[in-house]
């Protein structure tokens, strides 16, 4: 993963395997980050994030983690993690990337008359294979004295947000990336809310489950549409709410299967069919 | 915390069951190697603390302490199910 390198961060992935199954996997499909083997579950014990949902006589599955990912700085200080309940779906490395980052926001300089808020929203990565979600970014210039909010505000009040069209098929959203909040009061009924002020990142974790790619003689595309939402006040007075639509297609990419059997050149072959049958055998 | 699995889904044909996301599986949702945990699960060391200490065997067979190993660099630290499955 030469972007993690270049990030100046080192990339290790965990799992219950044997360390032989790593190293075919490694040399199948090129992998240059650290794989470490946990057979008994020792470290995944350790983390407090063995799935207890799978009996313990019930083998290849008992052993395995609910999986995520955790981002450290460079004291190992845990920054950022990411842990959804479907097994299907993991962050794609430009989520990580960017949670290595933190946020450096780079919006252009803003004159002191503007005193509107101004949001930019992407979708993050080229393609979107099935499992791997990628991030919708709205990146706002919120203009100095002024906030918005985070969820949840009260009736009247629109919070910051990204929302996917409530009929979009096939793409999943999954736990939203937020930066730090600061916390005020309201002047007449006292209520405490959480703003966010400055320049602002939004963060929308979004994935296909495949049952909604549209083909065309240039490849297979999914299409994702929705809105980002906001309203900016300051300490006396609202704006009205601000809205902006986005409609990203994005290429439908392909996800790489795990080795299973006999599938010759449509998978990196590692044996897979033979470390499964180990798998199953150990106890 | 006793957690249960995320069972909800529906079978579409032979082989091909959906789970609530509506993501498509030869196994039913719910069963081996889809054990989602339904609603709120652990997920280890919260934001702001050190990540515990880790010393495993790498693909190589050398013992790797994590946090010795990353040499003061920052480190992605990912839990996978399983790279053979």
């Amino acid at each position: 993963m030469p972007g993690f390198e270049a990030a100046g961060a080192k990339l290790y992935v965990v799992s219950y395997d044997e360390a032989d199954a790593l190293a075919d996997y490694k040399n199948a499909h090129g992998a240059t980050f650290t794989m470490l083997s946990d057979p008994n579950s020792d470290v995944i014990r350790s983390f407090g994030i063995l799935n207890t949902t799978i009996a313990e006589d019930d083998h290849p599955w008992y052993g395995i983690p609910y999986p995520g990912v955790y981002v450290t700085d460079s004291d190992g200080v845990i920054i950022e993690k990411f842990f959804e309940n479907n097994f299907t779906v993991r962050p794609g490395p430009e989520q990580l990337l960017a949670a290595l980052r933190g946020e450096e926001v780079a919006l252009q300089e803003r004159s002191d008359s503007d005193a509107e808020v101004t949001v930019e929203v992407e979708f993050e990565g080229n393609s979107l294979p099935v499992g791997i979600s990628r991030q919708i970014v709205a990146r706002f210039s919120v203009p100095e004295g002024m906030h918005l909010y985070e969820e949840p505000v009260p009736e009247g009040l629109v919070a910051a947000s990204i929302e996917l069209d409530p009929d979009l098929e096939g793409i999943v959203a999954y736990t939203a990336v937020t930066p730090k909040t600061q916390s005020i009061t309201l002047t007449g009924d006292g209520h405490t809310l959480e703003v966010y002020e400055g320049d602002v990142v939004l963060r929308l974790p979004v994935a296909q489950n495949g049952r909604a790619m549209t083909k065309d003689e240039e490849g297979r595309w999914v299409s994702i549409t929705g809105r980002v939402r906001w309203q900016a006040c300051d300490s006396e007075a609202c704006d009205l709410p601000g809205e902006q639509s986005f409609d990203f297609r994005v290429p439908a990419g392909f996800t790489v299967m795990a080795d299973m059997g006999p599938g010759e050149g449509r998978v990196p072959p590692m044996n897979g069919a033979t470390h499964f049958q180990k798998m199953t055998a150990r106890h | 915390m006793q957690i249960e699995r995320d069972k909800r889904g529906e079978e579409l044909g032979p082989n091909q069951y959906e789970d609530a996301e509506g993501y498509i599986a030869p196994l039913p949702a719910g069963s081996g190697p889809r054990s989602n945990p339904l609603g709120e699960f652990p997920t280890g060391p919260a934001i702001g603390e050190r990540l515990p200490d880790i010393v495993a065997s790498a693909s190589d067979g050398r013992s790797v302490d994590l946090h010795a190993d990353r040499d003061g660099q920052p480190a992605v630290l990912v839990f996978s199910r399983s790279v053979v499955w």
